[in-house]
């Protein structure tokens, strides 16, 4: 495939770090309801959404994803009971820092969904998948290779 | 010789002699007239090195690391800032407070050596960035006290006219503007992390970019993996920045360093309320615990 083919038919790469109690629940129940969403997000499987390492975020950026949802139980249903408080205070500053070195903020967001919302999930993945279509490839922090 | 200088000579001869401490850590003259280095002294004899003047920067409390197995007493002499850095280790409980003998300074703010370098000696040189807006000039902890300290008014007017203009001023650019900026100022890393090795804040047994193995960050000297540096070392500094601008200060290729922590010291106050890391030794770290009333914006 030459250069310019790859560049019109580039599709956004969106990576879904979903908290296994609720969002990927909630996931399972959008697929189960047979929503459709877009096939561009991957799915990533963490215990809880206070799992989710900043320095994660970046790498994949770095390693060549476009968009990056963050999305666990909401405040006050995690099963860990806390976590979702702690990820809620981390995310808060660097989704902040994010835009304050230049990242455009649709390119990373942070929801909640509950393992009931399948209908939201597919309503989240379809807005961001459109964001970040309408933006075209992220080229910033990526790794040259 | 000034009578601080003076006294402090007092203090550490008094300490050594008596053999309360096996080493005094304090400043002396470098190189050139506008180093003041650190110095190790442990023999009284050798006490008539230490001096005090306008380019003390150096905050000495990281140094009380490489005590920690020693056995016997450390003394070090501390600055405003340095007593905020003490009290950040302490309450890592990367030290023991009894195994430390703390020297309390006052400071009048000091000069920048950059310019004074520039300038020459008898130039009026500028106070340094960190020193114009300084909160804490009166050390916050101390067994031993030299000279006054610095009328709270004064202090408080500083804390009143606290600067985030900078700051502001990136956050007003668009995003690829921003983008540009900090990835001019990242090229240029060496990833010598001169900036991590002298903060207070950075006490990990194990800091992540020398987990090479693991893979966190690649060898290569890149753009990319440079700015994976800097956002991950703001991020793990995020609420135990003291604003020494030790950072700043020490990186060889001049990257406003301080810039970042300063943006994260800035949410932190807005986000989840006034805080100021190193003052309260007992106090909970912004991101070590929460409130179930923080601002939600992620539904």
């Amino acid at each position: 495939m030459s250069v310019k083919e790859a560049q019109a038919n580039w599709e956004p790469k969106i990576l879904v770090f979903a908290c296994n109690w609720c969002t990927y629940a909630g996931a399972d129940l959008a697929g189960l309801s047979r929503l459709q969403y877009p096939p561009n997000v991957r799915v990533l499987r963490v215990p809880c959404s206070g799992r989710v390492n900043p320095q994660f975020v970046i790498r994949a950026f770095q390693r060549g994803i476009d968009g990056v949802l963050v999305a666990g139980c909401h405040p006050g249903d995690c099963h860990y009971v806390t976590g979702n408080y702690f990820t809620r205070r981390r995310y808060l500053l660097m989704q902040r820092l994010l835009q304050y070195v230049g990242v455009d903020p649709e390119r990373f967001q942070a929801r909640w969904i509950s393992g009931s919302e399948g209908p939201k999930f597919q309503q989240v993945v379809k807005e961001i998948t459109e964001q970040i279509r309408a933006m075209g490839p992220n080229r910033k922090l990526r790794d040259a290779q | 010789m000034s009578d601080k200088v003076k006294k402090m000579q007092e203090i550490a001869r008094e300490i050594l002699e008596k053999g309360e401490a096996k080493v005094v850590i304090g400043w002396e003259k470098g190189t050139h007239w506008y180093l003041s280095p650190p110095a190790f002294i442990d023999k009284p004899e050798e006490v008539e090195r230490l001096v005090w003047d306008d380019f003390c920067h150096n905050n000495l409390s990281k140094y009380l690391k490489d005590y920690v197995n020693h056995e016997g007493k450390v003394a070090i002499f501390v600055k405003g800032c340095d007593s905020r850095a003490f009290n950040r280790l302490l309450q890592d409980k990367q030290i023991e407070r009894d195994k430390v003998i703390l020297i309390g300074i006052p400071c009048h703010g000091l000069k920048d050596q950059d310019k004074a370098k520039e300038l020459g000696e008898n130039a009026d040189i500028p106070k340094a960035k960190k020193c114009v807006e300084c909160r804490y000039p009166n050390p916050l902890v101390y067994d031993y006290f030299i000279g006054e300290e610095k009328a709270l008014d004064e202090v408080a007017a500083a804390s009143e006219a606290r600067d985030f203009s900078d700051v502001e001023a990136i956050e007003t650019l668009s995003p690829d503007e921003k983008y540009e900026f900090w990835n001019k100022q990242y090229e240029r890393c060496l990833r010598c992390y001169a900036c991590r090795n002298v903060c207070p804040a950075c006490s990990c047994r194990e800091c992540i970019f020398d987990q090479t193995r693991v893979g966190w960050i690649g060898k290569a000297n890149n753009a990319s993996e440079n700015q994976f540096f800097a956002l991950t070392r703001a991020m793990h500094v995020a609420g135990l920045c003291i604003e020494c601008g030790e950072c700043e200060r020490v990186c060889p290729m001049n990257i406003p360093i301080m810039l970042l922590n300063k943006k994260l010291i800035k949410d932190i106050n807005l986000l989840f309320g006034p805080y100021d890391a190193g003052v309260d030794v007992d106090g909970k770290l912004p991101l070590g615990h929460f409130d179930k009333n923080d601002p939600e914006e992620f539904m």
